[in-house]
């Protein structure tokens, strides 16, 4: 006797075509060693579809939004130079530029970006995050 | 159907961030691997969305999500095997007292966990990506890049192995 074990898996995905479980049907009607593997198996995927749901750990997300992403690799080293003469410029001109007398959209629109990411009741605004080496605009 | 497809990066993070994650977590079998493997994943997602061809976008993150766990696979491949660490007591810890941490222990999953981790990589992906993220068959092959047929048979066998495995 020729056994579908293969089909038992697929029938308890609801993945059969054709007539592959009217096939199989017929057959565990006839094969207690069918049936059996058919208990088997649902048993064995109900224990992996049962495992707790992971929920992400906190600031996974906006760890992943600070890091850099070279736009072309191969240049890496090029692109890591640039990058920390742009930083250091950055940092001199926060420096000796006083702070905005007022808070622009956009402003709190980078500001709240990693929040609007993981909030989508915060704001239904897309959030432009910049990425070193790419046109700002 | 017009398939609706994440704009950007953080979209894709927002909304299959914790599939990714608890793929990631299964098939690793710890927490740091799991949360190395999301940030690897949603930096190719943003490298990638620019150059994104309309069609199957689970496909296509799922194809990105599983060629990264085999990348770092192979860059590990030298390295000793991590022994499962013990996560879910860990994050119990903190609000159980010491025997619901042991029942957590017994009744969420480590047993399972074990076993899947002791499965061949391609059996254990394809058992994950239908009972841990829920795709279909046709969408695990596309992520995979191998007929149904093969999804089918690794499918069946991974749980075949994890049958004997957890009795």
């Amino acid at each position: 006797m020729t056994h579908p074990s293969e089909l038992i898996s697929a029938y308890l995905d609801g993945e059969l075509i054709g007539d592959e479980t009217s096939e199989l049907l017929s057959h565990l009607g006839t094969c207690g060693r069918c049936s059996a593997d058919l208990e088997e198996m649902q048993s064995v995927r109900t224990a992996v579809r049962s495992l707790p749901v992971l929920e992400l750990p906190a600031g996974l997300v906006p760890e992943a939004d600070a890091v850099v992403v070279p736009i072309h690799r191969n240049r890496g080293v090029w692109v890591g130079a640039a990058a920390a003469v742009v930083a250091l410029v950055i940092a001199i001109a926060s420096i000796v530029t006083p702070p905005p007398a007022s808070i622009s959209v956009d402003d709190l629109s980078s500001r709240f970006g990693a929040r609007a990411s993981l909030d989508p009741a915060f704001s239904p605004a897309k959030v432009v995050v910049p990425v070193l080496g790419e046109p700002s605009e | 159907m017009v398939e609706s497809i994440p704009l950007t990066w953080e979209e894709v993070a927002r909304v299959y961030g914790r599939k990714i994650y608890n793929f990631a977590y299964r098939l690793t079998g710890n927490a740091d691997d799991a949360h190395d493997l999301v940030q690897e994943v949603l930096l190719r997602v943003r490298r990638g969305l620019a150059n994104y061809q309309p069609g199957s976008f689970e496909g296509w993150l799922w194809r990105i999500t599983r060629n990264a766990f085999l990348d770092e696979i192979r860059k590990r491949k030298r390295r000793p095997t991590t022994p499962l660490p013990d996560e879910i007591d860990r994050w119990d810890a903190a609000t159980s007292d010491p025997a619901d941490v042991e029942y957590a222990r017994i009744t969420l999953g480590d047993d399972i966990q074990k076993a899947l981790l002791e499965l061949p990589i391609e059996f254990r992906e394809a058992v994950v990506l239908c009972d841990v993220v829920g795709l279909s068959y046709e969408e695990i092959a596309q992520a995979a890049s191998v007929p149904i047929g093969t999804v089918r048979s690794r499918i069946h066998r991974g749980r075949k192995m994890m049958r004997e495995l957890l009795t």
